[in-house]
């Protein structure tokens, strides 16, 4: 096997009494993505500023394209491609100048400087916007050109922090697209990501990070399988709690109340489903509902960076949990 | 120890192209800002005209004639103000994501801050020609040849130079445009009142007379007085710096590029690590 592309052990970072990074490694196999996942202020930014030597770590060490990001950060720096969460082009110059300037300070040349970016204009569909200034531009085309400007040098590990934050639906699918066709053609890619769906679609592997630490890895099958089971909820008319007392009895030692409805894991499926509706009939329960369960993503994410009485971070709408 | 050179000279080159490309980036920018470059113009435009004739008229430099005391100083006036815009673009650049992009690219550590100082340097022309242009048209003249005429431009050209580096070097500390902006004002409008830029110091009271003699704005302008055959007014006794004008003029231009473009470089590339 080969070194992966992207490796950081142990990494640690403050800012101050932040503590943004408290212990994250992760490995990228080349060729390969990976999702780095977590809530607003996980410390995802961070860790791909120390990647891409725009950052020192206060601990740990990370290698790049075989390249140690703080020994070596020149080496590192011809073979990335960085596109952060914040835009980075130049307002005041054209589309084509930004990319072209990019392409010169890659050592490409003047000529080729101009046919790279004339190139990657063209496959963002950027074209007709060649020659206007970037303050005129939209987000998305912001977004495109930042993507297309850390292209122009054929990186051979590419970072995208957040890099469908504020795209409508169809520049998403379009920058999906995009990224498919640099893996196909051998590009590692390491993106953060709010969007659990985004993950599941795009990565090979799922880092979830959580207040500087990650909390599970793997790919999104064994993520999801981590806490794989089926599970059945019963939610009743009203939260009497008699009556859930008794279905949570009924539902065994491992059901739990929660407002008014009582769950369990479901270990056959469909068949304990039919068992639990005979058995709350027998019993003369009325029930609101009662389903089963598997479990996505998103509950995934929630189960991991779930800490009971966490001040501090609000769920974000797609890890929200009931 | 081949190998080593031609590594060194690889890196040579890069660096080279690099400062090449970011002044080619930072000018493209400069024609983009012609508000900026119009208002470089036109307050010592409007400082010809102030002093040239509203204050000018009340104001005596003996032995000689008042206007072709003034313009050397408002050429270095020009080029002292023109340190602001420096500052205010620098520290603009390091709070926009422009710098993080830079970053991440194999640029040399050196290339974008003296890519910055060589456009300033370059955009300043224009604007030491127009008040050339201002001053011929209200009627000074460089009354000691051609060629002391040009040694003067290229001496006020060389302090543009170094006092760019000064605006660069606010520009990183500052920590904002608007921060840059007042901590560079300041000290640029005193230093270019408090000298011989506008009166003689000699009608100063003592202690402003003092500080007016020793500042180096002052050898600047003299030594530009001198070159171009202007009116320089009586010479105070015992000012080194007034009687070696030149001289003094080259060696802080010097001594300013020497200490601060390697302290501006350092800055850049260790800020945010
Ligand atoms: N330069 C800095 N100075 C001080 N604190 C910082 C700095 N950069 C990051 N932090 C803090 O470190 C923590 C992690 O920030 P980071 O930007 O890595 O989060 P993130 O996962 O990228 O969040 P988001 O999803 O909002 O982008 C946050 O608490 C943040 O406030
Ligand atoms: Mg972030």
């Amino acid at each position: 096997m080969s070194a992966p592309a992207i490796s950081a052990s142990h990494l640690a970072r403050s800012f101050g009494t932040t503590h943004a990074l408290v212990d994250v490694s992760l490995d990228v196999e080349a060729g390969t993505v990976c999702a780095l996942l977590g809530r607003n202020g996980a410390g995802k930014t961070t860790t791909v500023r120390i990647l891409t030597t725009l950052l020192r770590a206060n601990a740990g060490h990370a290698r790049v394209a075989g390249f140690d990001v703080t020994e070596q950060a020149p080496q590192v720096r011809t073979r990335i491609g960085v596109t952060g969460q914040t835009a980075t082009m130049d307002e005041l110059l054209t589309g084509a100048e930004n990319l072209e300037t990019i392409g010169r300070f890659c050592h490409l040349g003047a000529a080729n400087s101009r046919r790279r970016a004339a190139a990657l204009l063209e496959q963002f569909d950027l074209t007709a916007a060649a020659r206007q200034l970037v303050k005129n531009y939209s987000g998305g085309m912001r977004r495109r050109l930042d993507l297309a400007a850390s292209l122009i040098h054929d990186p051979e590990v590419l970072f995208l922090d957040e890099p469908t934050t504020g795209l409508d639906p169809v520049s998403r699918a379009e920058m999906w697209t995009s990224i498919r066709t640099l893996v196909a053609g051998g590009t590692t890619v390491l993106l953060t990501t709010q969007y659990l769906d985004e993950a599941d679609r795009l990565a090979d592997t799922i880092v979830v990070v959580d207040r500087g630490l990650v909390v599970a890895e793997g790919t999104p099958e064994q993520l999801k399988a981590s806490i794989g089971r089926a599970f059945i909820r019963v939610t009743l008319p009203e939260a009497d709690p008699a009556t859930l007392e008794k279905v949570r009895r009924l539902l065994g030692e491992e059901a739990e109340v929660s407002g008014r409805s009582v769950s369990a894991p479901a270990p056959h499926g469909l068949t304990t489903l039919e068992e639990v509706v005979g058995q709350l009939r027998e019993q003369g329960v009325t029930v609101h509902e009662v389903g089963l369960e598997h479990p996505s993503l998103d509950e995934v994410f929630s189960t991991v960076t779930d800490h009971s009485g966490h001040p501090n971070v609000p769920a974000t709408s797609t890890a929200g949990k009931a | 120890m081949s190998e080593m050179t031609v590594h060194t000279q690889g890196q040579l080159r890069n660096g080279l192209l690099d400062a090449y490309t970011a002044t080619r980036r930072f000018l493209i920018r400069g024609t983009r800002q012609l508000d900026v470059v119009l208002g470089s113009v036109l307050i010592p435009v409007i400082f010809v005209v102030l002093f040239g004739y509203v204050f000018g008229s009340s104001i005596r430099i003996p032995g000689g004639n008042y206007r072709s005391y003034l313009m050397p100083g408002l050429f270095a006036m020009s080029i002292l103000f023109s340190s602001n815009n420096v500052a205010v673009a620098v520290a603009t650049d390091m709070s926009e994501g422009v710098v993080d992009r830079f970053r991440t690219l194999p640029i040399a550590r050196s290339a974008i801050v003296i890519g910055r100082s060589l456009s300033s340097f370059v955009l300043g022309i224009p604007v030491l020609a127009v008040m050339i242009l201002c001053g011929l048209a209200v009627g000074w003249r460089p009354e000691d040849g051609l060629g002391n005429a040009i040694l003067a431009l290229l001496l006020f050209e060389l302090f543009g130079f170094a006092i760019g580096w000064l605006g660069v070097l606010v520009g990183l500390v500052a920590g904002g445009a608007q921060a840059a902006d007042v901590i560079i004002s300041i000290p640029t409008f005193l230093l270019g009142f408090i000298s011989s830029v506008f009166v003689d110091p000699a009608l100063m009271p003592a202690w402003l007379r003092v500080i007016a003699y020793w500042n180096p704005v002052s050898a600047v302008v003299t030594a530009g007085r001198q070159l171009f055959g202007n009116t320089i007014g009586p010479a105070p006794a015992g000012v080194w710096s007034l009687d070696h004008p030149i001289a003094t003029t080259l060696g802080l231009a010097l001594i300013i590029i020497v200490v601060v473009a390697p302290i501006c470089v350092r800055l850049y590339s260790h800020s945010e690590r």
